[in-house]
């Protein structure tokens, strides 16, 4: 199976202050710790730990919306470490879609509006987003509710047109942080089925962070973080989870 | 680009009461430049317009010799053969006519007490024809053949100065070419008021062949030319001057803005307080609007983390920000437009007056001119204005580390 994601070695660290009270070795707080991961094309992967475990660094590393310390990361067969960062903003535009937990819809915008905007700075032209705005929203059965603002969904809906927003380019890779952490519990079964009905039907790799059972329930591969270290992947264990 | 600059206009109203803020804030600079300019572009027309009609004339024709004469032998350095001149240049098209004149001075009597004055010698015909209004405060005009004593007009504050009034008489006292003194008695028909107090302190108007005889000579020192309309002043310039050419006489034509001092220093004094009113409109919108996108740009930040996330490019947002700016300088300029024009419409319609201005004695009707090139600028300037100032968050906005926006609270 073609690669999508590897992770080679990877360590984030942050800077605290410079205050002297601080020793030198102390002045940074790692976040990661050498990870290494290595995902396939169609693999639908949970990134699980206790908050503050390294989840979304993890994932703002490999959405290419941070960079690590030390180690490299390839998506899609792009060393990202050689990026210059208008090559990473390509990469993240056109590879790249991404899922919020707190949905980040922009609220001027319709629902079919936000859909189309990654399409509008990837210069599709407009009949073109029209028709694949149209087919996302399908896709996530927002169809009707195309032409309402965020403020007038349900949370259920408004994850669902962030969904419909991650998969309309047709990205590589989608990176969800949370997805499910805002909704109850139908919503959040809702949103699991849709995903995990997209990675099938579209072959799409889904990558998310989540310390909810319900959505590890459904998920083929679970990387475990703890303290910013990978404690165990299912997949390295011999099969799924039961 | 459509859909990006629908964006751009949705976000100016995301905050309706701060957006109304700055509106309010663009307007009233704009409306109140367009008014103040307004106000000065009418003093100034009026001005412009009150000068050339009370004399000067759209322009003049003098000998090149003039600027260098002996104020004692005005006519020394006259027009010779003025009549022939007049004649030639009255054939251009915007020519309504030609005034000859004679600006001399001399001493007033009478009898008891003397006095300075600065006099001019008219063709009260030609003067009439000419739209000039003479400002007579009593008593008549000149009549261009008068039966008996030669007349005179002179300036109140000369009448007072002298003790003389309507009916009085005057010795005139002036140095004739040969340099011999001469004199005529004048019988005073009218007092002038012509505004300027200092002007009318030593003003003495008499006709033409009664100052000639006064002069002992037949040249004019002048010709003044007046034309249909102001606005035709330059080409009626160009049109003229073959005709002052190859000339026994080298003569040079003045266009009234030449002779206009008084116009000129006011003229200048308004542009520098529009200028300075300008230079305050400008910074008060750059520095308040500032605050006002800086602190549009905190709110947005997570959104333009998730922008930024998704790939936009940062130019992008850049020019987000700069859109907004401008297009929300556009609508203040817009509504400051319209109420300066509403407010200049009330106030001409309200029949203000203001008072003297320096060196006047009457009050000057507010009135306020529409000025297109004001609007334009005004306009312009607040449009600018803002785009400026929305160079700082936009910038700070396209900087934003995208983990950390994306985690802003």
């Amino acid at each position: 199976m073609e690669e999508i994601v590897n992770v080679e070695a990877v360590s984030r660290r942050f800077p605290l202050d410079n205050s002297p009270a601080h020793h030198p070795a102390h002045r940074f707080v790692s976040a990661l710790t050498h990870a290494n991961l290595r995902v396939t094309a169609g693999e639908f992967l949970a990134i699980a730990g206790p908050s503050g475990s390294g989840k979304t660094t993890l994932l703002n590393l490999i959405g290419c919306i941070d960079q690590p310390t030390t180690g490299r990361i390839l998506v899609d067969g792009v060393d990202t470490s050689q990026l210059k960062p208008a090559g990473m903003s390509k990469l993240r535009r056109e590879r790249i879609g991404f899922v919020f937990q707190t949905f980040n819809l922009i609220p001027v915008f319709t629902a079919a509006e936000n859909v189309e905007y990654p399409l509008l700075i990837q210069g599709v032209s407009s009949g073109e987003r029209r028709e694949r705005v149209a087919q996302a929203l399908e896709s996530v059965g927002l169809s009707s509710r195309a032409n309402q603002r965020p403020d007038l969904l349900s949370g259920g809906e408004r994850q669902r047109v962030a969904v419909a927003r991650a998969i309309v380019h047709r990205p590589a890779l989608v990176l969800a942080d949370e997805p499910t952490a805002n909704l109850d519990t139908h919503n959040a079964t809702q949103l699991i089925d849709l995903m995990h009905g997209l990675n099938r039907s579209l072959g799409l790799t889904f990558i998310f962070s989540t310390h909810d059972a319900r959505l590890l329930e459904h998920t083929e591969r679970i990387i475990r973080l703890t303290d910013g270290e990978v404690v165990s992947d299912t997949a390295s264990e011999g099969g799924s989870r039961g | 680009m459509a859909k990006f600059l629908l964006l751009a206009f949705r976000n100016i109203f995301r905050n309706r009461r701060r957006t109304l803020m700055t509106l309010f804030m663009v307007g009233g600079g704009v409306a109140g430049l367009l008014l103040a300019g307004g106000y000065f572009a009418f003093m100034t027309h009026g001005l412009r317009e009150d000068t050339i009609n009370s004399g000067l004339g759209h322009m003049q024709i003098f000998t090149a010799d003039h600027f260098n004469r002996d104020e004692n032998r005005v006519l020394d350095t006259g027009i010779d053969n003025w009549r022939q001149v007049a004649a030639s240049v009255k054939t251009g098209s915007h020519v309504r006519g030609i005034a000859p004149r004679i600006d001399f001075y001399g001493m007033v009597s009478n009898g008891t007490k003397a006095a300075g004055f600065m006099g001019s010698a008219v063709d009260p015909e030609a003067e009439k024809s000419l739209g000039f209004i003479t400002h007579i405060e009593s008593g008549r005009n000149l009549d261009p053949k008068p039966s008996g004593e030669v007349e005179a007009l002179i300036g109140n504050g000369l009448a007072k100065s002298m003790n003389v009034g309507i009916g009085d008489g005057l010795t005139v006292l002036a140095m004739t070419s040969d340099g011999a003194l001469n004199g005529v008695d004048v019988q005073i028909v009218g007092i002038i008021n012509s505004g300027a107090a200092e002007r009318d302190a030593r003003y003495l108007r008499i006709t033409l062949p009664a100052a000639q005889r006064l002069l002992q000579s037949d040249r004019v020192t002048n010709l003044v030319v007046g034309l249909d309309s102001t606005d035709n002043t330059d080409r009626a310039y160009a049109e003229m001057m073959p005709h002052l050419n190859g000339l026994s006489q080298r003569l040079e034509l003045k266009k009234w803005i030449d002779l206009a001092t008084y116009y000129k220093q006011v003229n200048s004094m308004f542009n520098g307080i529009f200028l300075f009113m300008g230079i305050i409109v400008f910074f008060m919108v750059l520095m308040s609007s500032v605050n006002t996108l800086l602190m549009s740009m905190f709110e947005r930040t997570r959104e333009i983390g998730t922008m930024l996330a998704m790939g936009t490019p940062r130019a992008w947002i850049v020019a987000l920000f700069m859109v907004e700016a401008t297009l929300l300088g556009v609508m203040g300029a817009v509504l400051g437009l319209a109420a300066g024009n509403l407010l200049g419409a009330l106030l001409n319609s309200s029949g203000l007056h203001m008072p003297p201005p320096p060196g006047y004695s009457v009050p000057m009707p507010f009135r306020v001119r529409y000025v297109p090139l004001e609007m334009v600028g005004s306009s312009l300037l607040v449009i600018v204005s803002l785009a400026l100032a929305s160079i700082l968050p936009a910038v700070r906005a396209s900087r934003l580390r995208i983990a950390e926006a994306l985690a802003h609270v």
